[in-house]
């Protein structure tokens, strides 16, 4: 697993890869707190919020490469024909990833030392949001993985996995739209509206409860749900798992 | 040593390894052919665990290689079709991550690193880059790569390939130098080549097994006799009827070419060929007509090839 971590972790600086992801985050986050510390209102949770809602550009970035180069160059054949095990390559790999974020994030660490030394607060709620940031960069790493495992094209797995972390992002919104597409339906075809709109906001509840972003949000005043870290943590087995399987499937193709 | 029972390999309704069972021994070379789509390749990804079989056992060295095998996989150093380079790495870097994925321990590592390179020569280069060396450099990268770790067994598959006679020469002799301590499984388009380096062949064909011998049982089974042929200068007729006559000599006949060259194609019966190139010297000096070639017409592994591959198809 370290040999593949590693190498993988290594190659991001062999290519522009690495070095683009680092200053697009570090341009975000250098402006965001610029911005606030000219207005005298600093809040580190806010800006790894913020920073948050980009990781739908940045995480498709990272994880692109990271299986499907490997099938293009055909050095995947490495992966089956060596004591490794493809658990292990899976593993690395996705440590490989998260190591770039957690290079990236010595950004707001540098944030966090100027904000002290200012005098400046940095609250428990702080603390929360920078645990959800790992979970969730842990998360959507191991869709980005899944969805470069899958094809080997790094164009399409960028796509996808961009496409992915979208809907995740945007999941309450969705929800909202499918839950009025619901409730008129069920009023058109003779129901209730009572009955029509409760089945809407059930839809609508339904829908959103998958969403990690609104799950995670109280962390930000200092409420730990433990409940909703196991919830990351299951989507990001979930999406390894399948990352796991589809690499396994290739062993055993009969078509 | 591997031992190959019952292969089988289906896509679909597609059988593309059918039934196929050989063994390889230690320290020997096995040349595999196969027209295009034979199913060499598919073979050859099923003994290094890249694919598995549909139904059928691959042993390597006594470890099953779907139920021991991450231990079957230490005993097989394998160079694919194309080698699995990474282009942005140096050669020792490249190397040495293979040396991670092959698990060597650390202290193992400096001594056979050395080896390894010196052997396929990669000595000067392995400060550069992968994707900026020539693509025989690039082969012997790959060679070097199935090398770590000292694997007993080897599986090369085309490692002539797009090399320059020079560098086939060169590769010929480090794999003829790899048998003395390996058991290697090689295939190759070119024929010429395993003829010159492999012990035994298997020759298979649309899945199946077509033939599996050493050379020259091979080429003596397909002929079923020796065949020499002899230009001289003299009566045609008249020779190859004397010919005809020396003890040893099954069939004499004119071969007819455009030319004015007068040839014969001499079928040998008995086992001892000397014997009979020997009577036919003399007796040609004695009738006083100069013998100007004379050479063994034993078939090529091209014509075993043709013969097994074509022979097969017609049935």
């Amino acid at each position: 697993m370290y040999a593949i971590f590693k190498r993988e972790f290594l190659s991001y600086f062999r290519s522009p890869v690495g070095y683009v992801a680092i200053a697009i985050f570090s341009f975000l986050s250098g402006f965001i707190f610029y911005t606030q510390f000219s207005e005298g209102l600093v809040n580190i949770g806010n800006e790894v919020i913020t920073l948050r809602s980009f990781f739908v550009v940045i995480v498709p970035i990272i994880t692109m490469g990271l299986l499907a180069e490997d099938k293009k160059r055909g050095t995947d054949i490495l992966y089956y024909t060596t004591p490794v095990s493809l658990f292990s390559v899976v593993t690395g790999k996705v440590l490989a990833a998260f190591a770039l974020f957690a290079i990236m994030f010595i950004n707001v660490i540098i944030h966090i030392i100027v904000t002290i030394c200012c005098g400046g607060m940095v609250g428990v709620g702080a603390i929360g949001t920078i645990i959800v940031f790992f979970f969730m960069a842990l998360t959507f790493i191991s869709i980005g993985l899944f969805a470069s495992a899958i094809t080997d094209n790094q164009i399409v797995s960028a796509i996808v996995s961009f496409i992915f972390i979208l809907i995740f992002q945007i999941l309450t919104v969705i929800a909202g739209y499918v839950a009025t597409a619901v409730d008129s339906l069920l009023t058109t075809i003779g129901f209730s509206t009572e009955s029509a709109s409760a089945a809407g906001s059930a839809v609508k509840n339904a829908i959103s409860w998958f969403d990690p972003f609104a799950k995670t949000q109280d962390f930000r005043l200092g409420v730990f749900s433990v409940s909703s870290l196991v919830y990351l943590v299951s989507l990001f087995v979930l999406f390894l798992y399948l990352t796991y399987r589809v690499l396994d499937k290739k062993r055993w193709s009969q078509a | 040593m591997i031992e190959i029972n019952n292969l089988v390999k289906r896509y679909g309704d597609k059988t593309a390894v059918n039934d196929i069972s050989f063994t390889v021994n230690d320290d020997e070379i096995l040349g595999f052919l196969g027209p295009n789509g034979a199913g060499k390749s598919t073979t050859m990804n099923i003994i290094t665990g890249y694919l598995s079989s549909t139904s059928g056992t691959v042993k390597v060295n006594g470890h099953d290689i779907l139920e021991e095998p991450e231990l079957a996989k230490k005993e097989i150093g394998y160079l694919p079709e194309n080698p699995p380079l990474y282009n942005d790495m140096t050669v020792s870097e490249y190397l040495n991550f293979i040396f991670d994925l092959k698990c060597v321990p650390k202290e193992r590592r400096k001594n056979q690193f050395d080896r390894i390179v010196s052997m396929v020569k990669i000595t000067d280069v392995t400060g550069r880059l992968v994707g900026n060396l020539s693509k025989g450099y690039k082969q012997r990268v790959g060679i070097a790569q199935a090398l770590v770790g000292d694997p007993s067994i080897l599986i090369l598959d085309e490692p002539t390939v797009g090399l320059d006679p020079n560098q086939i020469i060169e590769i010929r002799k480090l794999i003829k130098s790899l048998a003395k301590t390996h058991s290697i499984i090689i295939s190759s388009h070119i024929l010429p080549e395993i003829q010159e380096i492999a012990d035994r062949v298997v020759i298979i064909n649309k899945g199946k097994i077509a033939a599996i011998d050493t050379l020259n049982d091979l080429s003596r089974r397909l002929s079923g006799q020796s065949k020499l042929l002899m230009t001289f200068r003299g009566p045609v007729k008249e020779c190859s009827a004397k010919v005809r006559a020396i003890q040893g000599v099954a069939s004499s006949v004119p071969r007819i070419t455009d030319s004015k060259i007068n040839q014969l194609e001499i079928g040998i019966a008995s086992d001892n060929t000397n014997e009979v190139r020997a009577s036919i010297f003399f007796m040609m000096a004695k009738e006083g007509w100069p013998i100007l070639e004379f050479r063994s017409l034993d078939p090529t592994l091209e014509e075993i090839f043709l013969n097994i591959t074509s022979g097969k198809r017609r049935s």
